[in-house]
């Protein structure tokens, strides 16, 4: 391009009348068995597993570690087999799961109300918007000791604290959400006669499903967190109680490998509840619509 | 459909008619003040806020509730100042703000260190997935008995409990914001000869951002309600065993402790007092660092945040 | 291999045939690539000459491959059989020597203004060493296509056929050996298409850069190139080499315009007669 003045290099033109096949090379080829299988995630993800798990139990062996300290997979695993078998573990899960199921159900009614109110007035929006600016960045678990003074130790506290760790950010989310529905699909929905509460349900609500869905992720994230926080310092406050007392009352025994066969489950507890609950949700709704961001 | 063809009624065309002067109303008029003030939203945020305080007062004067169960929010407001100018609450939200982000830095190194070794090699993005994917879920906290066996009851234990919970939620997203940037863009870069570092600093990262900056804020969130849950916890176990925490006086340990402790002792309005303090850090964190830097960066690009 | 058939505007063009040595040289490049459970042949032994100052436009129906030889020529594919040279040179990976203008928007960073882009390039691909003389070269580029007023805007408030300009002008800026379109125009409106043929033409004229262009227009094969490579699809291959160096906007519908139209449409169809539509999937 230095030369300003070149000009085309015309030259003939020409046409292939036939052309010859590609017979050496396949146009498209099956890859091969290894390939594929390499190519299948789960397949990788669990040699990883394995790997990770067979460097632990090398570790705890030949490093001759104290089994006080850090246990052994394999002296964990059995010990989770074993109060899985006994029931003991399952009844930890299920105090601890009801909790949570009570407290999640009560935050995302408390969400939906305070909700309503909100899409209907501008107070209840302004209202809304500032309740969550406050409380949002309000760890739940710091209102433990005045849940425990308000409603004792027991149960109630322990929802109280669940409630207000999901409320908020399931509550911010959705609205935020609401007021990012697009103009267009709002006026869609008022061109076919839609307003009040059939407005919100059918129009608002699956349009900002992608919203919604964080902001329940996001609470049952921070629940699940402070839940098992909150029993944790139960434990330290006297009480009894599901997986994070266990894991306390444990540690303080030095019974380590209930700690960590305790601490299998609650991840276990935190895999189905992400990768079965929330991804099939997912799946079946705001992927299937292809609304994921 | 009917039976007759509807032919389309043919006119004369139309064509420079003048275009006569608007004569109802204003073209344009400014709404009155009434309307404009209303329209500003932080005059209506802090009505309500307003509203809100005078209804706390209200209730808790009127039904005269115990103190010990619901201080007024004057009450409140006075301990609030009595912590802050004579019992040194700043000292106790320094101790916990420093805690804190001395596990931030290192768990933002540790998951930058993980995630860069996730987007070189396929075995590395593997061993990122699985593990995020296991330990994600695991609620950080848990892992404070274990941390207070191996570290002692102290600053180490708590600082590796934050690490816990900055690390997955900072590596995941980021690593999953490098995996959706588009294929053009990198492309782009490619194009223009980045390779390597600066591949990822000038590519990546930016292209990245809006996910990287939702992992920060995820890690940070996770983080504040740990060290807070972390604290209340170390006070628990110390009342239970020595009734001592290591160093004597207010002005030891962080928020939590200090919530704690005020709990113990009856003092209710400081104890509403130090939670005013922790929805304040937060707000200060959330507005004053994070809204900020989103409004610079993401914003500014037209970028969708995700 | 058969050359002939008659040319349909006349090869016998008024500038003396310049035995210029061939800016890129092709030759019998095989590519192939992976989806998750295959291996797809998407190009066969194709060869072609690239010379100074052509506007080569690559044209075929979806699914021959041309986007492929593309990102090929470009470095971001390997041949697994032939070399491509660019000035000689056999070409390995992706560099500023080559400049890449696509056909999605978000080929621009988002992080950077339209002067920000441009610089970004310059900079990062090594044509300039300071910030200062980087602003000044992206500041006559801006001028060229007429985003002087744009110039500290971030891309998301532009248009889309202002960032395809953006993205031209970036990729001017290095001076590449050779430029290469991959569609850039095929996401627009049919009027902003129009005009962005008419401006690429023009900025042609001015400084007589090389172009690779492809395209599944037949239309906008015949304004912008000024010879057009006929690919035939699965896996492709090449099927003709034609002259429209005669023809721009200026005589869309004359005679000779269309001739060569009929004629390339034919060529393409002749042998595919239930393949999918060539027409712009619009984006």
């Amino acid at each position: 391009m230095t030369d300003t003045t070149t000009e085309t290099h015309v030259r003939p033109e020409f046409v292939v009348e036939r052309l010859e096949a590609a017979r050496d090379v396949d146009v498209e080829r099956r890859l091969s068995l290894f390939e594929r299988i390499s190519n299948v995630n789960a397949v990788r993800k669990l040699t990883i597993l394995l790997g990770l798990v067979v460097l632990w139990e090398g570790y705890t062996w030949i490093g001759k570690v104290e089994p006080l300290l850090f246990p052994s997979f394999s002296a964990s695993a059995s010990v989770l087999w074993e109060t899985l078998l006994s029931g003991l573990m399952l009844e930890k899960v299920w105090i601890t799961v009801y909790v949570l199921v009570l407290g999640y159900a009560a935050g995302l009614f408390l969400a939906a109300a305070l909700l309503t109110f909100a899409v209907m007035t501008r107070i209840g929006s302004d209202f809304l918007s500032t309740m969550t600016a406050m409380f949002q960045p309000l760890p739940a678990i710091s209102l433990l000791p005045l849940a425990m003074l308000w409603f004792g130790l027991g149960v109630p506290s322990l929802v109280f604290v669940t409630i207000h760790s999901v409320l908020w950010a399931v509550a911010l989310s959705t609205h935020t959400g609401f007021m990012s529905v697009s103009e267009t699909l709002r006026m869609v929905g008022r061109n076919y006669g839609l307003r009040g509460i059939p407005y919100v349900f059918m129009i608002l609500v699956p349009a900002a499903f992608a919203a919604i869905l964080t902001g329940m992720k996001v609470g049952w994230a921070f629940a699940w967190r402070t839940l098992i926080g909150a029993e944790l310092v139960f434990g330290a406050a006297s009480g009894e109680g599901g997986l994070g007392w266990m894991i306390f009352e444990r540690g303080d025994n030095l019974e380590t490998p209930y700690v960590f066969a305790a601490l299998f489950t609650v991840i276990v507890i935190g895999l189905i509840v992400e990768n079965l609950i929330f991804r099939n949700v997912e799946i079946g709704t705001v992927q299937k619509w292809g609304m994921q961001r | 459909m009917p039976e007759r063809v509807i032919q389309p009624y043919v006119r004369e065309e139309l064509d420079g008619r003048d275009i006569g002067e608007a004569v109802v109303g204003d073209v344009e008029r400014r709404l009155s003040v009434w309307e404009r003030v209303s329209n500003i939203d932080a005059v209506r945020k802090l009505s309500v806020l307003v509203t809100l305080v005078v209804a706390w007062e209200l209730y808790t004067r009127i039904s005269d509730i115990n103190e010990l169960m619901f201080p007024t929010f004057s009450s409140t407001g006075t301990a609030l100042y009595n912590a802050l100018v004579n019992e040194g609450l700043l000292i106790n939200v320094w101790n916990s703000l420093s805690l804190l982000l001395t596990g931030y830095g290192i768990g933002v190194g540790i998951a930058a260190m993980l995630v860069v070794f996730g987007v070189w090699t396929r075995f590395g993005s593997d061993l990122l997935t699985t593990l995020t994917a296991m330990l994600n879920p695991l609620p950080a906290i848990a892992l404070l008995p274990m941390a207070m066996l191996w570290f002692g009851l102290g600053p180490a234990a708590i600082v590796f409990t934050l690490l816990h919970s900055i690390i997955w939620p900072v590596a995941l997203n980021t690593h999953s914001g490098f995996m959706g940037v588009s294929e053009t863009q990198r492309m782009v870069g490619r194009n223009y000869g980045l390779r390597g570092l600066s591949y990822i600093y000038k590519i990546l990262i930016p292209a990245a951002f809006p996910s990287i900056l939702t992992g920060l804020r995820i890690g940070w969130a996770f983080a504040w309600r740990t060290l807070i849950a972390a604290e209340l916890v170390f006070g628990g176990q110390v009342a239970d065993t020595s009734g001592q925490l290591g160093a004597e006086g207010s002005s030891a340990g962080g928020l939590g402790w200090i919530i704690f402790q005020n709990q113990m002792e009856n003092q209710t309005p400081y104890v509403f007092a130090g939670l005013f303090a922790v929805i304040l850090v937060g707000i200060i964190i959330e507005n004053g660092v994070f809204r900020n830097v989103e409004d610079r960066t993401i914003r500014r690009w037209g970028m969708q945040i995700g | 291999m058969a050359t002939g058939s008659e040319p349909a505007a006349g090869t016998a063009g008024t500038t003396p045939a310049v035995p210029a040595a061939p800016v890129l040289d092709v030759d019998g490049v095989t590519l192939q690539y992976k989806t998750k459970e295959h291996l797809i042949t998407a190009t066969y032994r194709v060869g072609f000459q690239t010379y100074p100052a052509d506007r080569f436009v690559i044209l075929g129906p979806s699914g021959c491959g041309k986007s492929t030889l593309l990102k090929g020529i470009a470095g971001y594919l390997h041949p697994v059989e032939g070399e491509m040279r660019l000035k000689g040179n056999a070409i390995r990976d992706p560099g500023p020597d080559r400049c890449m203008v696509f056909q999605e928007f978000d080929q621009l960073l988002p992080w950077k203004t339209v002067m920000g882009n441009i610089t970004f390039a310059l900079l990062n691909g090594g044509k300039c060493k300071s910030q200062d003389e980087a602003r000044e070269i992206a500041h006559e580029y801006i001028r060229k296509v007429k985003l002087e007023r744009f110039e500290d805007t971030y891309p998301h408030m532009l248009s889309g056929g202002m960032k395809q300009r953006v993205a031209i002008a970036r990729a001017m800026s290095m001076e590449p050996d050779i430029l290469l379109m991959d569609e850039p125009f095929a996401a627009l409106d049919a009027l902003t298409r129009r005009q962005m043929q008419e401006e690429l033409l023009q900025l042609w004229d001015d400084t007589r850069f090389t172009v690779i262009f492809v395209t599944h227009s037949i239309e906008e094969a015949v304004i912008v190139g000024s010879r057009i490579l006929i690919m035939s699809p699965h896996p492709g291959q090449v099927k003709a080499e034609l002259n429209a160096h005669l023809h721009t906007h200026d005589d869309v519908g004359g005679e000779g315009f269309m001739a060569l139209q009929n004629r390339i449409h034919g060529m393409i169809f002749a042998d595919r007669v239930l393949e999918e539509e060539t027409q712009p999937q619009h984006a």
